[in-house]
């Protein structure tokens, strides 16, 4: 198996810009990325291309791939769509590894994009619930704010874990978005304001929620060994994890964990050959506040059950022991669903390079940064592990 | 509006909503409700039919917020607001997710005894979606 090293990661602003096409936001995500390669790469010798995205605004698309290769001046490249609801691009990026460490592509590109604001209102709900076991959560009236709101309940149930405990991640990545010029939602947000939100499903507010948002992403990774030819600071990406569990929530012998996380996680560090601990920072799957929590658990951050005293001890802020969402995260940077993983991505490769875009955000000394990208309540879920070249 | 879940899908698993019929594993009796088409806990794939009692109690619960629920249910949410859903522990073993119906929302709790009933879920494409909703045992 040959070294994977990422050179170039490129992310649009996320947000709402109904006035930009799906072709526009992507080309501005892969011009970024090909910027960002500081020595040069032409887009022809691209070899292949995984984007990731769940329905390009509610409508599906055939050939979706090709055309986004077209939009970016990459036309040749062997390319696909890849689809996994949340985690479509965190997959793309698993699959564009693989194809470089097989010795099958040279340089190979994981993007992601998905344009949320083109629909009607009543149209992104029919499509939003799509992604889970939708012929019994759905015909009970739940999208995924209720899916997780009953995993919520059941975490203060069985570990007494409080209301503001869960509340705590959104206020921590509201508060972390203000300084990132790439996120949606940069007002900053108190606990108590986050408390006292209206209902969305409850025991969760609407603060403890992400929101509609337009984005794309996409790095590029290459042979380690050709790196230095692209770049003078490749990342590494050193493990890569997968899982997967049963669609439904009802199915699943534990509501508290992500099984198919844990495994992600599990296979991650075994290829990396390090363990949580070794973990400097990490981009979780924030969609939902409780689904932070979640992560600490199912990716050994803190004993199981132990999320709640976790994050009140303050171990997870920008300035604590392991920051966890510097960027803002799902519930702040934004989640335009199919860009999330790679937008993780962005995230992560710009830190270990010391390329934050604002002083304010940089991380300081850090070696491993982790991904970790969830497709509905945890269908399907990728983790990757990356590490800074000295 | 289309509706997502077609006539022929819901109509092909009618008798496991309205008649609350399970699958049995011929192998190692795990119930599977809602059925599935391989057993969850030895791999088997050959069933029986067994009717389940309905009875059960709540494992966990949500209160949707209006304009929260799948697009199917705004004509409802129009006229009652929040949706009441959660997950039903039934006394025979598997869980399911569902809707509550005829239940105080603010007694609503981890552990509180339910029995299923048939209720309308939605009305589209010109006929009536019934399906077994949850309610209070007094």
């Amino acid at each position: 198996m040959m070294d994977v090293a990422v050179i170039g990661v490129g992310q649009t602003r996320y947000g709402m810009f109904p006035e930009k096409s799906l072709k526009e936001l992507f080309h501005e995500a892969a011009l970024a990325a090909l910027a960002d390669v500081d020595k040069g790469l032409d887009p022809r010798d691209v070899d292949e291309a995984f984007v990731g995205t769940l329905s390009t605004g509610g409508a599906q698309l055939g050939n979706f791939a090709p055309m986004m290769m077209e939009a970016c001046g990459m036309v040749g490249a062997g390319a696909r769509h890849i689809e996994n609801a949340c985690a479509s691009s965190g997959f793309a990026l698993r699959d564009a590894v693989s194809a470089i460490a097989s010795g099958r592509a040279k340089v190979a590109v994981a993007a992601g994009i998905e344009k949320m604001s083109d629909l009607p209102r009543e149209r992104n709900r029919l499509w939003l619930g799509i992604s889970g076991d939708v012929e019994w959560e759905r015909l009970a009236g739940t999208n995924f704010a209720g899916i997780y709101a009953m995993m919520a309940r059941r975490h203060m149930h069985e570990f007494g874990t409080k209301k503001e405990h869960i509340t705590m991640a959104a206020v921590k990545n509201r508060n972390n978005a203000v300084a990132n010029p790439k996120a949606q939602f940069r007002a900053p947000l108190t606990l108590e304001q986050g408390m006292a939100a209206p209902n969305l499903a409850s025991p969760l507010k609407f603060s403890d929620a992400c929101g509609i948002t337009d984005g794309a992403s996409m790095a590029i990774l290459c042979r380690a060994e050709m790196a230095r030819d692209f770049t003078d600071q490749p990342v590494l990406v050193i493990g890569s994890g997968a899982g997967s569990d049963y669609v439904a929530i009802h199915d699943r012998p534990s509501m508290t964990m992500l099984k198919g996380a844990f495994e992600a996680g599990k296979e991650a560090y075994t290829t990396a050959g390090i363990t949580s601990d070794d973990i400097d920072f990490a981009e979780v799957h924030d969609c939902f506040a409780i689904a932070e929590l979640l992560a600490y658990e199912d990716l050994g951050f803190c004993d199981r059950g132990k999320s709640g005293p976790y994050i009140e001890s303050g171990a997870t802020l920008r300035d604590g022991a392991r920051p966890v969402n510097n960027s803002g995260g799902l519930i702040a940077k934004g989640h335009p669903i199919g860009s999330t993983g790679t937008g993780q991505v962005y995230e992560v490769v710009n830190q270990l390079r010391g390329r934050a875009d604002t002083q304010e955000r940089q991380l300081s000394g850090a070696r491993y940064g982790l991904t970790h990208n969830v497709g509905g309540s945890g269908a399907a879920v990728a983790v990757h592990i990356f590490k800074a070249v000295e | 509006m289309t509706s997502y879940i077609s006539l022929p899908t819901y109509s092909s698993n009618i008798d496991e909503r309205l008649r609350m019929i399970a699958g049995k594993c011929n192998q190692c009796g795990t119930l599977a409700y809602p059925q599935r088409p391989v057993c969850i806990k030895c791999g088997q794939n050959k069933f029986e039919r067994v009717p389940l009692s309905g009875e059960g109690k709540i494992y966990t619960f949500s209160v949707v917020n209006g304009g929260g629920a799948p697009s199917e249910f705004d004509e409802e949410q129009t006229m009652t607001g929040d949706v009441y859903c959660g997950i039903v522990e039934l006394e025979e073993g598997p869980r399911v997710m569902v809707r509550f119906t005829d239940i105080n929302p603010e007694q609503l709790k981890i552990g509180m005894k339910v029995r299923a009933v048939v209720r309308r879920l939605y009305d589209q494409e010109g006929f009536l979606r019934y399906g077994a909703k949850f309610t209070q045992v007094a």
